[in-house]
């Protein structure tokens, strides 16, 4: 057995071995996952999961290195670069991924990516066409 | 500043190409030629051409400290680094009907699932599968 495999099954033991706490945690971010277009905060998670916020919040972050809100707004950016590479407008694209406005969308898509959706969509689109040019 | 390129040390840039192109599925980037038996020599993941490119860097033939690195991490089991899959399983059976060894087969780790592989290149790398 290697140095890393003692290393895994030693951290399994010590980490994972709360089966309870992790099928919470799954369940989670699963309902994130299938939801995220969906207004949601912390209550709603809270409600599904049959916990209470503070708990759920605690223990997501142990897991997961993240709270649940960091975790859905990574998840919206991310179908959100999807849309726009599609050529779904910015506005659409923000209530498609469940933001409530384009504004707010854009500072935050910056703010995660480092370019303004319309820029991001032009640089998709420009890329796109140089390889077409080929 | 930006992540735009990772490294890692390959025995040999011609079979790490091959092997990162055609059995893992990535492409190629860029390829310059720096000198007689060593290429600035990138790829990158096919359905994210423009996320960060893997410099397959000749390192452990140039700089003796890189190879002992490479050895003895690859000695311990550790992998170099990890790549995410959709599917830790499904990807564990198509590498392994290609002819990949694991050191380790998928197993949960609390929120993930994760496997690892010999690149043929003096690396273990780990596949990792969120939960």
């Amino acid at each position: 057995m290697t140095f890393y495999q003692r290393e895994i099954h030693r951290i399994k033991d010590v980490c994972y071995s709360n089966t309870g706490q992790i099928q919470k945690v799954l369940k989670t971010r699963n309902y994130i996952e299938n939801h995220f277009d969906q207004e949601l905060n912390l209550d709603t998670l809270a409600y599904v999961g049959f916990t209470s916020k503070y708990h759920l919040l605690r223990l997501f972050k142990q897991y997961y290195g993240q709270t649940p809100i960091q975790f859905l707004i990574d998840k919206r950016i991310e179908k959100s670069k999807f849309y726009l590479k599609k050529g779904i407008s910015i506005s659409e694209t923000c209530y498609l991924v469940g933001f409530e406005s384009p504004s707010s969308f854009s500072t935050l898509f910056k703010k995660k990516t480092g370019s303004m959706p319309s820029n991001f969509q032009k640089k998709q689109f420009s890329q796109s066409r140089s390889i077409g040019d080929f | 500043m930006k992540v735009k390129v990772l490294s890692i040390p390959v025995l040999d840039q011609e079979k790490a190409l091959t092997f990162y192109t055609e059995i893992l599925g990535f492409v190629k980037k860029v390829d310059v030629p720096l000198s007689e038996d060593s290429r600035w020599l990138t790829v990158v993941s096919k359905e994210e051409q423009d996320g960060p490119e893997i410099l397959l860097e000749p390192s452990p033939k140039h700089f003796e400290p890189a190879k002992t690195y490479q050895r003895s991490l690859f000695e311990a089991g550790i992998p170099y680094t990890q790549f995410n899959v959709e599917n830790a399983q499904q990807e564990y059976d198509r590498l392994l009907d290609l002819g990949v060894a694991f050191s380790i087969k998928p197993t949960e780790m609390g929120t993930v699932k994760i496997a690892v592989f010999d690149d043929t290149c003096g690396n273990n790398i780990q596949i990792v599968e969120m939960l």
